[in-house]
């Protein structure tokens, strides 16, 4: 069997593909990489299909060994790639002998990187997909994060490597002294008051260091509801749930399916991927949209990434 | 009933109903959500009732605002204004063992003092009626039960724990619930069940559905054992 062991897992690294559908009403959330795109540049790279994992890896910092020739290729945040004690380009095929080492650093900039392996990861899938949710203990591994000396299954169905497999370009990682969250009302938006609205849509925030797959939480004027909780509903990938301190979370891949605090909207699903790859400290704001703009938003990225993948 | 719709995000849309939850109300969403599930059919990637919520999530790009909107307003009219829609419904009566000891649970003691019982009284109050599964989702496996004994209402815990084990029993203002897994949570811990309310080889997953009856029945500490209840 084709294998990697991961010499250093790194902080938060886990087993990710697009996510698994139709699971929310059981209580499991989506899960999935949180930058898709840097999943798909991948994918797009080593001739995969849309279904393949990668090893989805938080602030970089892992090391792993092969133990048969491979080809792979790593994704999402920047970071310095080393082939034993030699620097490799990021978004380029590179082939990692049996017993080389491959090591990933701290990425420049964003936080999220991907590295895909040609054949993919050959773990179970669970309800059709191979992401790992951690708080439920499912997919992946073993369910959890990956740890020192992990060793993971590779797909032996290695499809041949297509030495132009260019670089697709696409990039979540956006440089900006502020950036921009455009979200769609809804839930809660008309009960709430005028005055933190105003707050929400002219004010800036800025990304905590309490940030997870689960949501991300920013700091800047509280938005005190003077609601402690509301009947249990579902909630969405990018909703804005605000707690009873006014510190607003943005919910992400690995959210509870149902909550129970006030939701003035959610952030489009585009800008939920440039909030996954920002890094604490950036100043953030909102920016209400119709769903109408949002479609069209999805619709023009959705043509863009297409065209890239040609 | 009155009820709005608008949109979740930039995938899904919700409806939510102006009334306070009732096992009618949880019906017609019930309905409302099998009947979308046909209508839409692979359009519709998931849907989640809520107390008095269903949110439906449409695959990206293939969601028509207008339409969905336009369909789900008349549906729901119809449905919610409909007599023999709550009468058809059938509906599964689940019983749960629960071991109410204060070895399994931490909170029994102060809460019989801060509402002034016994801790016998307090438990025959919690098995003694059957309760409506309202919603299900938190945690993989978690159903939302009530409506409890208002004489049993409780705030939840200041500062939720970080660690409530698997199979605890909890109530939480006008709710009971049983953690299906280990997770964090700040219900308070009235008892153990050694049922797995959670099984991915199981069909379906979850023991508990919405629309579910659940009556918890009192036993001893032998067949809590014997159930594989632990300690």
């Amino acid at each position: 069997m084709r294998t990697l062991t991961l010499d250093k897992a790194g902080i938060a690294s886990t087993i990710q593909d697009g996510g698994r559908l139709g699971t929310l009403h059981a209580g499991i959330a989506a899960a999935g990489a949180m930058d898709p795109l840097a999943l798909k540049a991948g994918q797009h790279c080593l001739g995969h299909r849309a279904g393949e994992a990668a090893i989805e890896i938080a602030y970089g910092n892992v090391r792993a060994t092969p133990s048969h020739d491979c080809a792979l290729v790593v994704t999402g945040a920047p970071a310095m790639l080393l082939i034993d004690n030699e620097s490799v380009p990021m978004r380029s095929i590179q082939t990692l002998s049996a017993g080389q080492t491959l090591t990933i650093g701290p990425p420049s900039e964003g936080i999220y990187s991907y590295l895909h392996v040609s054949g993919g990861f050959d773990t179970q899938p669970i309800f059709n997909s191979r992401s790992t949710s951690p708080r439920e203990g499912i997919g992946g591994l073993h369910g959890s994060y990956l740890r020192d000396q992990d060793t993971v299954p590779l797909g032996d169905g290695a499809p041949p490597i297509d030495n132009d497999g260019a670089d697709p370009g696409l990039c979540s990682i956006e440089q900006r002294a502020v950036l921009t969250l455009r979200y769609v009302p809804g839930y809660q938006y008309d009960e709430l008051a005028p005055a933190l609205i105003q707050r929400l849509n002219g004010d800036h925030f800025e990304v905590t260091s309490k940030a997870n797959r689960m949501g991300i939480t920013l700091n800047g004027p509280p938005l005190k509801t003077g609601v402690e909780s509301l009947l249990s509903e579902a909630t969405c990938q990018g909703a804005i749930q605000i707690p009873p301190n006014g510190n607003p979370i943005v919910l992400m891949k690995d959210r509870q399916t149902m909550g129970g605090y006030p939701i003035p909207g959610a952030v489009i699903e585009s800008d939920c991927v440039r909030l996954a790859q920002a890094r604490p400290g950036q100043k953030i704001r909102f920016a209400a949209c119709t769903p109408q703009e949002a479609d069209n938003i999805r619709w023009l990225e959705h043509h863009y990434v297409e065209t890239r993948l040609r | 009933m009155s009820f709005t719709i608008g949109p979740a995000g930039d995938t899904a849309i919700r409806l939510s109903f102006q009334e306070p939850p009732s096992p009618r109300l949880t019906r017609v969403l019930l309905q409302l959500q099998r009947t979308a599930q046909d209508y839409f059919f692979n359009a519709l990637s998931d849907s989640v009732v809520g107390y008095a919520t269903l949110t439906l999530f449409f695959t990206p790009l293939s969601l028509q605002r207008d339409q969905v909107t336009a369909w789900l307003e008349k549906t729901a009219r119809s449905l919610s204004d409909s007599q023999e829609t709550h009468a058809a419904h059938s509906q599964e009566t689940v019983v749960l063992p629960v071991f109410y000891d204060p070895a399994v649970a931490p909170d029994l003691v102060t809460l019989a003092d801060d509402l002034g019982m016994t801790i016998d009284a307090l438990t025959t109050l919690h098995s003694a009626t059957p309760y409506f599964a309202y919603a299900t989702g938190f945690a993989p496996g978690f159903c939302y039960l009530g409506t409890l004994d208002p004489r049993l209402k409780t705030p939840r815990l200041s500062t939720p724990r970080r660690r409530v084990p698997a199979g605890a029993v909890a109530i939480a203002d006008q709710q009971t619930a049983v953690y299906p897994c280990e997770s964090p949570g700040g219900w308070r811990i009235i008892g153990a069940c050694p049922v797995t309310l959670f099984d991915l080889a199981a069909t379906p997953v979850s023991t508990l559905a919405v629309g579910d009856s659940v009556r918890f029945e009192a036993i001893d500490e032998q067949t809590y054992r014997a159930l594989g209840g632990q300690l």
